[in-house]
């Protein structure tokens, strides 16, 4: 599904010198993967979950996502692709505040144009699906940690990606809430959904099918 | 669309202090420009209430060789035009009269005009009961019909039906009421700053037919009555001062003796509309300058705060891009919180504006034309509304494109950048505040010199002393008084009785007050002076005086004497005149002794001899130089209509009742009108002045915003303050950084600023009294409170930001 080739990222130095975060990064992720990216801090792990997700536009090589050449891609057709096939959980959670729940899970869908009805079905079934239907109307400051990052991962796959980022997605959490939401992407895993997390935690890692391991920007 | 309108709610919820800075600077703004707008659509914009205005005009006369300007006809003068002119589809001719109405046991003088039968249906008005005046009622004899306004029908008929038909005394003399006017009727308007302009006072409630007796008719001096008329469609305004001009050549040949050789005399035919505000117009176009640059502020300031909210929620929106969201769903939820505000502020400033403009009538009733008309009507609240959402546009537009494009990777991250500032959007920042620096100097510095020139106004010496000088009016009926003797037994009396009261240090009477609004005039000969025929007879003010009105408005004897009871009708003619009018035809020699003869010489001239001379007045406007004047006994000229003026040894105004009652005690149908006191009078003369200086007064408060944005700017840093001071910086460094960035910003706004006020304050010369549009004191003293402003803003909230607990400081977090 996903085949990065000789995929480097850097920023300038001056003097025409280039720091590397990532260097000749060549990765292959097929359809069901779930794949943990470890690593020390600065190894470029989220720079590479960032590229993966097309938030970064400034990296060079080749990176193909279902056969689509992305770095062909001009920034809004990345965007687009990105809409259509990808979720994405955060370590902050990163609900809107100003949100409810249900507004939360709602918000991705609107972006997308989904009917009003479509919207209001499949929001349900996120509610149902996760067990937060009483909290729908709750804003984000009055759920727990663990309650939250339930919402940031019932948010991220509501509009049905493919493929499921996570950077951390524990970072933040209880250890017995960080087991909860591990569950939950093994489920989703099981269940078809192709995913990849940043973590620290070998724990964590062990809910994958692999592991890709960076170090100073290199896959080692 | 309304889900973002709830969310904007929301968001906006969450920070009420900025909420109520925004929607206060924006309500002082958009209130400001309101009241503007509103003075501008109701003086400008709106037509006058006739039908079909744009093709009224009216028509006034020159003597340009007396330097008389736009003043009225003469009666035989309106019938050549009427009976001539092709150009005109209508023409009437129209006067200002007062009238006293008996009403019970306290008579009441009511505002009214005399009107030709064809006034009313020119104008393009109907009445809402009732007809319009005959003809054959123009006659002598057969003018005992008036029409009365809605209004005067409410107040004192309580719209009794039955009321056409009804008889009212008026003057001592019954007349038939025919028709009502509708409420919103005014005519005719007080024409500000206009010789053919009536006393400024109360719109007319009662008209009644202008009968021209046959004397009128045989007078070319005469010269006391407007005229209005109504172009033929299609007739330009051109082609019919061209025709006027050919009467005016035909009067010239036909009466020769009437008027001067040559064309030092004519008639002008002016648009209506034009005549009606043209005094305002200056004025408000250098408002409407002055708001929209207040608009500009506010919208520099919003953009700075906006700017920095936007920095504060940069992650949210990298979250929302992560979401699905676009660059422009993104700009339209920046948008539609910015318009909101807007709106919040577009609502206030409404509210705020119709306060304003209840004060700005309040100032200026009396001496701007149609000030009565001004409201916020839909015209007004429609451009409001889209001013409101324009200017939330504008504000929020830099701020949301800002917004659109987050830095996702970096703001994404964990414990990547929320609230600091890229470089861009400081240069940004620094940028909108140095044009608001520069804007707000431009309106400071216009601010400024209208307000200093205010006061060099207020300090003018107008050639009397107002203070303890009650004004009243009262007016004879000519039934009751017919004749010159009953007139002067009348304010002989009058003036005995009013001196007996306690408190009383003076009283006079006059014919015409300084800075009331109307005038007189007349030719004159002098004494051994040739009086060439094709040389025009000078022309100056006259007004008629008691003997002790000089001493009742404290204008000074320079030579000579006043007036004395003996100067009666049956004693020699004399006269006082001002020193202008000794300087201007006795230079050098002295003018006491000289005589002069009203009106042109005659084989047999009636001698009046100069014997006093008195300090100048000025009559006109405290801004116009005092003009040559002749003042003439009251007895040996009398007039029905007279002015008292009383000094009291105090604030006279509690005395008013015991005037009424003493001049009721005379005459109990004599109504005591226009009671107040000469300060009054002299301020409803500035009052158009005092109209922008109160506006700009607003803008002030608006340029209030710097301070607000200064100090954002400074509270923004800190986070940077507080790190500072973790590594070791002293007070010194901090407030040198911090001090010095704003004294940048200051200098490069004053400088700029500076050179925009430079080229723009010439547009305000006519509004400024002997104040220069360059008035150095003036810059310096706006751009050192400017500075001030600035430095004080910086200063305050970098002193707490280094008092805070650097742990504070540094978790700061917008």
């Amino acid at each position: 599904m996903i085949r990065l080739h000789n995929v480097e990222r850097s920023y300038p130095l001056g003097r025409g010198q280039l720091f590397y975060v990532l260097r000749d990064i060549d990765l292959d992720i097929s359809q069901g993967d779930f794949v943990s990216v470890m690593g020390p801090s600065g190894a470029g792990k989220s720079t590479l979950l960032h590229i993966l997700g097309m938030h970064d536009h400034g990296w060079t090589g080749e990176y193909f996502f279902d056969e689509t050449a992305t770095h062909h891609l001009k920034a809004k057709e990345r965007a687009s692709l990105r809409n259509e096939k990808i979720g994405f959980v955060f370590q902050q959670y990163h609900l809107l505040d100003d949100l409810t729940v249900y507004e939360n899970l709602d918000i991705p869908l609107s972006y997308r144009h989904y009917s009003k009805s479509e919207r209001t079905a499949l929001v349900g079934d996120a509610l149902d699906r996760f067990q937060i239907v009483g909290k729908k109307d709750l804003y984000p400051r009055q759920l727990s940690g663990g309650q939250q990052q339930l919402v940031g991962v019932a948010r991220a796959i509501i509009a049905q990606p493919k493929l499921l980022l996570a950077d951390e997605p524990t970072g933040n959490l209880h250890s017995s809430q960080g087991e909860e939401i591990m569950k939950l992407f093994r489920k989703l895993n099981e269940e078809g959904m192709t995913i990849v997390q940043v973590t620290h935690s070998e724990k964590n890692a062990s809910y994958g099918k692999r592991i890709v391991q960076l170090r100073d920007g290199w896959i080692v | 669309m309304i889900r973002e309108i709830r969310f904007a709610f929301r968001r906006l919820a969450r920070s009420p202090g900025f909420v109520v800075i925004a929607v206060v600077t924006l309500a002082l703004a958009i209130g400001a420009s309101t009241a503007v707008l509103s003075l501008v659509n109701a003086l400008l914009i709106r037509p006058l209430p006739y039908g079909a205005p744009q093709q009224l005009v009216l028509l006034l006369q020159h003597f340009k060789s007396q330097n008389l300007e736009r003043i009225p006809v003469s009666p035989p003068e309106f019938v050549d035009y009427e009976s001539r002119a092709q150009d005109f589809d209508k023409m009437g001719a129209f006067g200002f009269l007062d009238f006293n109405l008996a009403s019970g046991d306290k008579p009441e003088r009511i505002a009214g005009a005399q009107v030709t039968a064809n006034v009313f249906p020119l104008l393009g008005v109907t009445p809402i009961k009732g007809r319009f005046f005959e003809p054959t009622e123009c006659q002598v004899g057969r003018d005992d019909v008036i029409i009365i306004s809605e209004r005067l029908w409410q107040r004192k008929f309580n719209r009794d039906p039955r009321i056409l038909g009804t008889k009212l005394l008026l003057d001592g003399k019954s007349f038939t009421i025919v028709g009502i006017m509708p409420a919103r009727f005014d005519f005719p308007l007080q024409l500000f700053n206009l010789g053919a302009g009536g006393q400024f006072g109360g719109r007319a409630d009662i008209w009644q037919p202008l009968a021209f007796t046959d004397k009128a008719l045989s007078l070319r001096s005469y010269r006391s009555y407007s005229i209005v008329g109504r172009l033929k469609p299609g007739i330009s305004l051109a082609h019919a001062q061209a025709e006027i001009e050919t009467i005016n050549g035909q009067m010239r040949i036909e009466h020769k003796d009437n008027y001067p050789p040559a064309d030092s005399f004519g008639g002008d035919v002016y648009p209506f509309q034009e005549l009606a505000v043209a005094g305002m117009r200056p004025t408000l176009l250098i408002l409407l300058g002055a708001v929209a640059l207040v608009l500009l502020i506010a919208c520099a300031n919003l953009t700075t705060m906006l700017l920095a909210r936007a920095a504060a929620h940069e992650r949210e929106m990298a979250i929302r891009v992560a979401l699905g969201a676009g660059p422009l769903r993104l700009l339209r939820q920046v948008l539609t919180e910015s318009v909101i505000l807007a709106l919040l502020g577009g609502v206030a400033g409404v509210l705020l504006a119709i306060w304003g403009v209840d004060l700005l009538k309040s100032i200026g009733a009396q001496t701007v034309p149609r000030l009565r008309e001004v409201n916020l009507d839909l015209r007004v609240l429609i451009i409001t509304f889209a001013v409101s959402v324009g200017t939330g546009i504008v504000f929020g537009l830099v701020p949301g494109l800002a917004s659109a494009n987050p830095e996702l990777t970096e703001s994404l991250k964990e414990g990547g950048r929320s609230s600091t500032m890229g470089k861009s959007r400081n240069r940004l920042r620094n940028a909108i505040v140095i044009a608001e620096v520069a804007l707000a100097l431009v309106l400071l510095t216009s601010a400024g010199l209208l307000m200093k020139s205010f006061v060099r106004l207020q300090k003018v010496n107008p050639g009397f002393d107002s203070h303890h000088v009650l004004t009243a009016e009262v007016s004879l009926p000519k039934l009751k008084y017919p004749d010159d003797k009953a007139i002067v037994r009348f304010s002989d009396e009058a003036q005995r009785r009013i001196a007996a009261l306690p408190g009383i240090q003076a009283v006079g009477l006059t014919t015409i007050l300084p800075l009331a609004g109307s005038n007189s005039d007349s030719s004159f000969a002098i004494e051994g002076r040739t009086n060439d025929r094709n040389a025009p007879s000078p022309d100056e003010e006259k007004r008629e005086v008691s003997p002790d009105y000089f001493r009742a408005i404290g204008t000074p004897l320079i030579r000579g004497r006043f007036f004395t009871q003996a100067d009666n009708a049956d004693a020699p003619l004399v006269i006082i005149v001002n020193q202008a009018f000794a300087k201007k035809f006795w230079p050098n020699e002295d003018a006491v002794g000289k005589r002069v003869v009203m009106g042109g010489m005659s084989p047999d001239p009636k001698w009046i001899t100069i014997v006093g001379i008195v300090g100048d007045i000025r009559h006109a406007a405290l801004d116009v130089e005092p003009k040559p004047e002749m003042y003439v006994p009251f007895a040996q000229d009398p007039y029905k209509s007279m002015i008292f003026a009383v000094r009291g040894a105090q604030d006279p105004r509690p005395l008013a009742s015991a005037i009424r009652s003493h001049i009721q005690s005379i005459d109990p149908s004599l109504p005591l009108a226009n009671i107040r006191t000469f300060d009054a009078v002299i301020a409803e003369s500035v009052a158009p002045r005092r109209l922008s200086v109160v506006l700009l007064g607003v803008v002030l408060l608006a340029t209030v915003g710097i301070y607000g944005v200064m100090s954002f700017l400074v509270v923004q840093r800190t986070h940077e303050i507080g790190v500072r001071m973790a590594l070791g910086a002293q007070r010194a460094d901090v407030m040198r950084l911090v001090i010095g960035r704003a004294l940048q910003l200051i200098a490069i706004g004053t400088a700029i600023g500076l050179l925009m006020a430079l080229f723009s304050m010439r547009a305000l010369q006519a509004l400024l009294y002997h104040v220069s549009a360059v008035d150095l004191p003036t810059f310096f003293f706006v751009t050192f409170v400017l500075a001030l402003v600035a430095l004080a803003a910086s200063y305050l909230p970098a002193q707490r930001a280094m008092r805070a607990d650097p742990m504070v400081a540094l978790s700061h977090n917008t």
